[in-house]
């Protein structure tokens, strides 16, 4: 039995009982979550590695990768379009799956600009384009990164070309910002607040006159005082621009939404065994739970696996200002252990039922093919923490 | 030179995660021991600061934490309301704008208002005085956000005195910009870490903000591993393949943090504070004020 048999063998074994090797068998969208600098990236990538191997076109998608985990993925200069990993970088990491994996760089910014090139009324795509405040909406505004990360992965699915989708998300700082991201997109559409802003100036058939007033209405001309008139007027006149593509706004966020509830996506939740982020990912999990999302796993990265008993007496051995070194070396990585098995069972009793699966901080970055594929032997159990090796 | 403790408000500031909070945390400290009344501003956080400080969140509101110690977690909302008072003077006009469904609605829209107004109730404690006429505060000291948020953050009154139109946000914006680039009154700390990534954005960050005339004049190196195992035990343990793989992580971890230390002081210009990495159970007051002791001589030292 070759290496490539013994493991597909062991992943026939493990997917039984494994929350992450059951949902690879069943979903075909997995949107990995967390906070920022938790290693999204790496495990959005490692689980769509796994499924190429197992037999499953799979693509994953990422934000904004660490430079070199790009490189080793091809994706270049390729942004926002989908490259196949080639069979001799796979090789080279000792790897030949059965199915393509194929990635792809999301650039938020030109998603937006494809998504209103796509649908704003002809002669109204440049003075959008152009506006400040579709560069607000487009870039700063809360939740719209993640709408428009929604909008792509709706797109790919919708093309059927993939039997799974592995998502990377931004860096949210709120969870709610995600799950709630196509209303505050919605929100931004109101028209009622452009004509309310607009009207008197409409009804006295001022528009387009270089002075602009507000006629009568108070508020907005209290508010002017703040913001200046010219940003108001700018800002009412982008509304009335884009109105026309409310519709298709509202469409495509319940169908984003009817995706996130579907039956064969699920979320896979990352995060570090920091006390300081437990709130973070409780909290997360809560708001998934309360969403009715389904949630594949909880994976922890990052883990210290704590020394063992041999290693104490072995490092006892030693010339005396070695041992010292050794053994202060050791208290370090006992206490990092320590301090992470505290995290660890906190988040498991919070976040119950859901599985957790730990992660090893490996004494590397991961940044190319082969320790993906290494890692993945931990994120899918065949691999434990704190056994032969560190 | 003046001390960076002389300066009056002081900006901390690095990509997440870098321990930003924890060393605004014990900068703070040291500086409200010296006597100096000391100001620690969140910016629109999670109460981070106070939490490591061990005491109850600060909240919007000024709340004193130990003697010459107060800190204030501003946030958009409220900020936004003291801006609005300042403005329009009187409360009932207030409610009457701002209680307006439609204009709730606007607020949220226009770039930068947010970060205009946390920054200008920063800026605004900063010239606060007492009734004897003396500053309210000697020095502020501000946790500000990450890397990329920092950048748009601190360039907000610099972008709004040169595309906003005459009126009140303009002459605030100016007044803000003044504060913010003189160096005899603001300087950055930036924080960083010893891997390869957080040292280049480090690096890219202090050029940004130098391009914005905003002054970095320190740098900390959070979580630093000093060197402790030589080539010659590293190859006594080749037989040991456990002892030998601890030998040599420890041994990688103090060869980036002595490369990152090297590079951010060759790219920078600036005096850099290595402060060592922290085995505790829990990290809290006692990480802080290990923290504190590393940084004092180097906040305290004429420049």
């Amino acid at each position: 039995m070759n290496d490539r048999d013994r493991s597909s063998a062991q992943v026939q074994k493990s997917q039984i009982s494994h929350p992450l090797g059951e949902a690879l068998v069943r979903d075909d969208v997995l949107i990995c979550v967390g906070a920022g600098g938790v290693g999204k990236t790496t495990i959005a990538a490692t689980i769509a590695l796994r499924a190429a191997e197992q037999g499953k076109r799979s693509l994953v998608c990422t934000i904004d990768p660490a430079r070199r985990l790009a490189d080793s993925l091809g994706l270049s200069e390729l942004g926002n379009t989908e490259a196949r990993i080639s069979g001799e970088r796979l090789a080279e990491a000792g790897l030949n799956p059965d199915a393509q994996l194929y990635a792809m760089m999301l650039d938020t910014k030109r998603t937006w600009d494809e998504f209103i090139e796509r649908y704003a009324p002809a002669d109204k795509r440049e003075q959008i384009l152009a506006s400040r405040f579709y560069q607000s909406l487009s870039s700063s505004l809360a939740g719209s990164q993640e709408y428009i990360a929604m909008e792509k992965l709706w797109q790919l699915h919708s093309q059927r070309r993939y039997q799974l989708l592995v998502l990377d998300t931004p860096p949210t700082a709120h969870a709610l910002d995600f799950l709630d991201a196509p209303n505050r997109v919605l929100d931004f559409l109101d028209n009622d607040a452009a004509r309310w802003l607009l009207r008197p100036a409409l009804v006295a058939g001022r528009w387009g006159l270089q002075l602009f007033s507000f006629g009568g209405n108070y508020v907005a001309k209290t508010l002017a005082k703040l913001t200046g008139a010219d940003t108001l007027r700018e800002l009412a006149e982008f509304m009335l621009a884009i109105s026309g593509m409310n519709e298709s706004f509202r469409e495509r966020a319940a169908q984003v939404r009817e995706l996130l509830a579907a039956e064969r996506t699920a979320f896979v939740l990352v995060t570090t065994p920091r006390l300081e982020g437990i709130d973070e990912v409780v909290h997360f999990h809560r708001v998934l739970q309360q969403n009715h999302m389904a949630i594949a796993a909880l994976v922890v990265n990052r883990v210290h696996p704590a020394p063992l008993d041999s290693d104490w007496s072995d490092a006892a051995r030693e010339p005396k200002p070695l041992r010292a070194k050794l053994e202060a070396t050791l208290s370090e990585r006992q206490m990092a252990a320590e301090r992470d098995a505290d995290a660890i069972s906190r988040i498991g009793s919070l976040c119950e039922p859901t599985r957790l699966i730990q992660v090893p901080a490996l004494p590397s970055d991961i940044h190319d093919l082969a320790s993906l594929w290494r890692m993945s032997g931990f994120l899918f159990g065949e691999e434990r923490l704190g056994a032969s090796e560190w | 030179m003046a001390r960076l403790l002389d300066k009056r408000l002081l900006i901390i500031t690095g990509k997440g995660g870098t321990g930003k909070s924890a060393v605004s945390a014990a900068t703070a400290l040291v500086s409200a021991r010296e006597g100096k009344r000391t100001l620690v501003c969140e910016v629109n956080g999670n109460d981070r600061v106070t939490q490591l400080l061990g005491v109850p969140a600060a909240g919007s509101e000024l709340s004193e934490l130990a003697p010459n110690l107060w800190a204030v977690n501003v946030r958009p909302e409220e900020a936004m309301r003291e801006y609005a008072l300042m403005v329009l003077r009187l409360e009932s006009i207030y409610k009457a704008v701002f209680e307006n469904r439609f204009v709730r609605y606007f607020l949220r829209f226009i770039p930068s208002l947010n970060e205009l107004v946390m920054l200008g109730k920063v800026l605004y404690h900063l010239q606060q005085k007492l009734p004897n006429g003396s500053d309210q505060f000697d020095i502020i000291v501000m946790d500000a956000p990450a890397t990329g948020h920092a950048i748009s953050f601190l360039s907000v009154p610099r972008v709004l005195a040169d595309t906003v139109p005459p009126g009140a946000m303009l002459k605030e914006a100016q007044r803000m910009r003044a504060l913010l680039e003189d160096e005899a009154i603001t300087a950055a700390i930036l924080v960083s870490l010893p891997e390869e990534m957080p040292t280049n954005e480090t690096i890219e960050l202090c050029g940004q903000l130098r391009q914005r005339q905003i002054h970095p004049q320190a740098v900390v190196l959070n979580s630093f591993t000093a060197p402790r195992f030589d080539e010659q035990e590293l190859a006594s343990l080749r037989d040991k393949p456990r002892l030998l793989a601890v030998a040599r992580e420890h041994r990688r971890l103090s060869d980036l943090s002595v490369q990152s230390r090297e590079k951010l002081e060759r790219d920078l210009g600036l005096p850099l504070v290595a402060v060592s990495k922290l085995f505790v159970r829990r990290f809290a007051r006692e990480a802080v004020e290990k923290i504190a002791s590393q940084l004092e001589p180097d906040l305290k030292a004429a420049r």
